[in-house]
């Protein structure tokens, strides 16, 4: 069971769902509507592949930039939530700090958004912990390939 | 809380449903926080919230997910329905729409979670009585003639908020214990956290779930 907005992933059956309205609505007139847009990005996003979700952050940036374009002062905050959660399951974790950041300039005490924004830290942190255990490893490898070297031509 | 992530023995999921700006997350926070939230923007998408509790000397973990009321979001909210083992359905004593969407709510929770799922009813802001748009009676004959739990409460002085979210996980526990929720099912809403200290097993083991099924904690 998912315990944060990172970890809560779409059953298939719904992500096929909503993606068959998305097309369906595009086959019919070619222009989808913002909400059946927006209902399949949220599930794009919480896909376990990441081509979907670089697909719904695809989706997302252009609801965003139309939104904009509008003067849509109401879903901003809900693209741009999205666009954080989708970039931080990346592992792309500036522009969804961009995202986050970018909300709570807008909704200062908005609670939800500050705290996807600690997740965030948080993932970068422990993200960059293991970086660089992984890249301590290595050098220890490489120093112990280096002093097996020596050994052998000593020999 | 100290000690391992294990020191509960089982996680309940709930799911909290209900219009706009009834006080869902208010409702949420001021359970796990014990705090209320004066200014709370709306919901986007869904929250998460979690607090432990103990029910007949269990220690279970409550996985609260919490869902925006607006329209736009509710085609994809249903997802969430799916395998929670409570729900809780809030409306606005206040507001008389907000109650009038309630059949609407219910039959959704019916549809999409499994028939052992509680689902209780919660009318908030019990504080703002010289405001109420919604008799208590009648909604206790709503609530009673659709099988559901009811409390009014308040979000804002805590009343019955501890009460509600406590009498569901009373009532999931129980139809554990009489072997009525098969844990083994996908969408229970319920795991079993197999080296928690004091959980018992309770597939397969009739007698024991025979002893303790008179839990009247």
């Amino acid at each position: 069971m998912a315990a944060d907005a990172l970890t809560d992933y779409v059953s298939e059956e719904y992500l096929l769902e909503f993606e068959k309205n998305y097309n369906e609505e595009k086959a019919n007139g070619g222009k989808v509507s913002d909400d059946t847009t927006f209902q399949y990005a949220w599930c794009l996003v919480r896909s376990r592949l990441n081509t979907d979700v670089r697909r719904g952050i695809g989706l997302l940036q252009g609801l965003l930039a139309a939104s904009e374009k509008n003067r849509d002062t109401s879903s901003p905050r809900d693209y741009l939530y999205y666009l954080a959660v989708a970039h931080a399951r990346l592992k792309d974790y500036e522009p969804a700090l961009k995202s986050i950041r970018t909300l709570l300039r807008q909704e200062p005490g908005n609670r939800q958004a500050q705290e996807l924004e600690k997740i965030i830290e948080k993932n970068r942190g422990s993200d960059a912990v293991k970086g660089a255990a992984i890249a301590g490893a290595g050098i220890l490898v490489a120093g112990g390939l280096v002093g097996l070297g020596m050994a052998l031509l000593k020999k | 809380m100290s000690g391992g992530p294990y020191n509960y023995s089982y996680i309940f999921k709930y799911i909290i449903i209900g219009d706009m700006g009834v006080g869902k997350s208010c409702l949420l926070h001021q359970f796990t926080e014990k705090k209320f939230m004066a200014d709370c923007p709306h919901t986007i998408g869904v929250e998460f919230g979690t607090r432990i509790i103990e029910v007949c000397g269990q220690k279970i973990k409550l996985q609260i997910w919490d869902t925006a009321g607006q329209e736009r979001f509710r085609a994809v909210t249903r997802s969430y329905y799916r395998g929670a083992a409570g729900a809780l359905i809030i409306y606005d004593i206040t507001r008389r729409s907000t109650y009038n969407h309630l059949s609407s709510w219910l039959t959704d929770a019916r549809n999409l979670t499994n028939p052992n799922t509680v689902i209780f009813l919660i009318g908030n802001k019990s504080d703002l009585d010289s405001q109420r748009d919604v008799t208590y009676e009648e909604a206790k004959k709503f609530a009673d003639e659709n099988g559901l739990k009811f409390v009014e409460a308040s979000a804002k002085t805590g009343e019955n908020v501890e009460e509600a979210f406590l009498e569901t996980a009373k009532k999931i526990y129980e139809s554990i214990q009489d072997g009525s929720l098969d844990l083994n099912a996908a969408e229970s809403g319920v795991q079993k956290k197999p080296s928690a200290n004091g959980a018992r097993s309770l597939t397969g083991d009739s007698s024991d779930a025979r002893n303790s099924s008179s839990c009247s904690c």
